[in-house]
């Protein structure tokens, strides 16, 4: 058994998170029940988060306990919901936040929903290649982002948030979708080239075949 | 204006100094009386050289000096309401001063304007504010959902898919319903009275009235009560569907004639309405060249002509208009180019708010369409 906070932790072969908001399965996820606790699965199939959680070599992917962390491209809400579960706890006991930023209406307004039985996420409807129109939510730098957008130029859009939000030492992940570059053969290669010529260091490159194809996870330290 | 005379004075905050590491706090107070005085903010003092870098969040503004070390502060005291917050926070979304800033660029007018994300020293957000500011953004994610939904490009477009589907499901069980009335009553011209046979069939009780009502002998088939029923019930749907059809091509009739009546004149509304679906909205289709207005919809041949050569397609959805799909075939590709061009024109005067055409325009591309014929 892997544990990798005292929220999220491998059993037997699934990952499971402390579920903050009990007796709520999102997206019929599996709950289970262990004393006072109610661990909900996390499907790895439905969140590069979790599939590079699971093939990871090294540590550090997640972000400390109430920390603030911006995550681009957040979808309908799956992955920040587990990752509420570990950053902010039931009612956000552990302050954490959670900026969202994506570009569909429709997955901000499952955010919204979310963010009502979730305290501590904050959904903002933003293109994230407009830096500026999310600065106002981060006034500090924070120590984690994800990045999560499959359109092209993903890494020059990682590269430059990274550079303006990321505090000195601070994780970033990129999720990188190779079908959505145009040299699809070579994105791998050249997001890697790109990243160290920005002067980030690369901690791991995950490949997260099997759960998602086509797909790197890339661990970086700026 | 100075601000010895009013500024000061009319600031709601004065500002607090904070010592920085090497000068005095005798020598820092001189320093802001200069500055307040409006003489240069950039010069020489033998201790330090003064750059000051002016930077503000929503709760707060700060005055940086080089070392960044803070040197002049004004905190929002007001009373901090979502409604407030949401009203900063878009001044600063937007690149403009809060009201705190502006007091600090008066008293400093010759900054430098800097983010805070770059002061390591800027201070953390605390509880409170911490849950201020998720809820103003809760209420600005909210706002902007709404914002999206009042444009009526987003609503266009559902009513626009909406209508293809109901019309290719309206298809299919139609001929569903008339084959299996073509079975039981071989009789029936299914071509020539196939319009009649939808609402017949659906008022009608059983076969016997069924046929009477469409004028031919009725047939010994015996039927089940219950897939007489199971059928009618799904006539009565068709007819339901294609009163479904003509609703939605009203309402979209009358919001493109409202978002786009110049090019509804010049197309009919409901082809300005699909193609502007097609182009992902009116802001889009505006931009638009016209060479890509003309081939809206015939995306499948175009990708084609690139990868294999193909001829290229004269026409897209633009087809539809009589002008063109009642034109002889020599005729057609010219008379979509003038028309694409004319409709790229319409729908950018529809967009940046220029005059909408009159009848008296359209007329003109009449005249235009049949000289155009007349030449071929």
């Amino acid at each position: 058994m892997t544990t990798f906070s005292e929220r999220v932790k491998v059993q037997g072969r699934s990952l499971w998170s402390r579920n903050a908001d009990k007796g709520v399965s999102l997206r019929g996820e599996r709950l289970r029940r262990e004393g006072k606790n109610e661990w909900r699965q996390w499907n790895p199939r439905t969140s590069k988060l979790a599939s590079g959680l699971l093939k990871a070599e090294k540590s550090g992917l997640l972000p400390n306990s109430g920390t603030t962390c911006l995550y681009l491209g957040a979808g309908h809400g799956t992955t920040i919901s587990h990752l509420h579960d570990h950053l902010c706890g039931p009612e956000n006991k552990f302050n954490g936040q959670i900026i969202a930023v994506d570009l569909s209406t429709k997955c901000i307004r499952s955010l919204v929903l979310l963010s009502k039985s979730r305290p501590g996420i904050l959904p903002i409807l933003s293109d994230c290649r407009d830096l500026i129109s999310i600065s106002p939510f981060l006034p500090k730098r924070v120590p984690w982002i994800f990045q999560d957008v499959s359109q092209k130029g993903q890494v020059h859009i990682f590269i430059k948030t990274c550079k303006k939000y990321l505090e000195d030492g601070g994780t970033g992940l990129l999720s990188l979708k190779s079908a959505s570059e145009r040299n699809t053969k070579q994105a791998f290669e050249e997001a890697r080239k790109a990243l160290v010529n920005e002067g980030f260091t690369i901690v791991e490159q995950i490949d997260l075949t099997g759960w998602e194809d086509k797909h790197v996870l890339f661990h970086v330290v700026l | 204006m100075f601000p010895d005379e009013s500024g000061n004075e009319s600031a709601p905050h004065s500002g607090q100094n904070i010592g920085t590491g090497e000068s005095t706090p005798l020598l820092n107070y001189l320093l802001v009386i200069v500055a307040k005085l409006r003489f240069r903010t950039y010069f020489n003092i033998g201790i330090c050289t003064l750059v000051v870098r002016l930077v503000w969040d929503w709760r707060l503004a700060r005055i940086y000096d080089s070392q960044e070390q803070v040197f002049d502060e004004v905190v929002w005291d007001g009373h901090r309401t979502t409604a407030a917050i949401i009203v900063r926070l878009h001044e600063i979304q937007t690149g403009r001063m809060t009201a705190e800033a502006r007091i600090l660029a008066e008293r400093f007018p010759e900054h430098d304007l800097s983010e805070p994300i770059n002061f390591s020293n800027w201070p953390e957000l605390n509880i409170e504010e911490k849950k201020a500011l998720e809820k103003a953004t809760i209420c600005i994610a909210e706002k902007s959902i709404i914002r999206a939904s009042s444009e009526p490009d987003n609503r266009l477009d559902h009513m626009i898919r909406a209508v293809d589907d109901l019309r290719m499901t309206h298809n299919s069980l139609e001929s569903h319903v008339v084959e299996w009335i073509s079975l039981i009553l071989p009789w029936v011209d299914i071509d020539y009275k196939r319009s009649e046979i939808m609402h017949s069939f659906s008022k009608s009780s059983d076969l016997k009235e069924l046929a009477k009502m469409l004028g031919v002998e009725s047939s010994d088939v015996s039927l089940n009560q219950q897939e007489w029923i199971a059928m009618r019930s799904l006539a009565k749907n068709v007819v339901a569907q294609e009163l479904a059809v003509d609703d939605l091509e009203k309402s979209i009739r009358e919001i493109a004639n409202t978002h786009l009546p110049s090019l509804s004149l010049l197309l009919g509304p409901l082809l300005a309405a699909k193609l502007c679906s097609a182009a992902h909205g009116i802001g889009r289709l505006a931009r638009l060249p016209a060479g890509t207005i003309q081939v809206l919809g015939a995306e499948k041949a175009f990708f084609m002509h690139l990868r294999q050569g193909t001829d290229p397609p004269k026409h897209g959805y633009i087809f539809q208009h009589p002008w063109i799909s009642k034109s002889s075939k020599r005729s057609r590709g010219p008379i979509a180019r003038m028309l694409a061009s004319k409709a790229a024109i319409a729908c950018r005067c529809d967009y940046f708010g220029g005059k909408p055409w009159t009848t008296k325009e359209i007329a003109e591309i009449e005249k235009k369409v049949g000289e155009i014929r007349s030449r071929r």
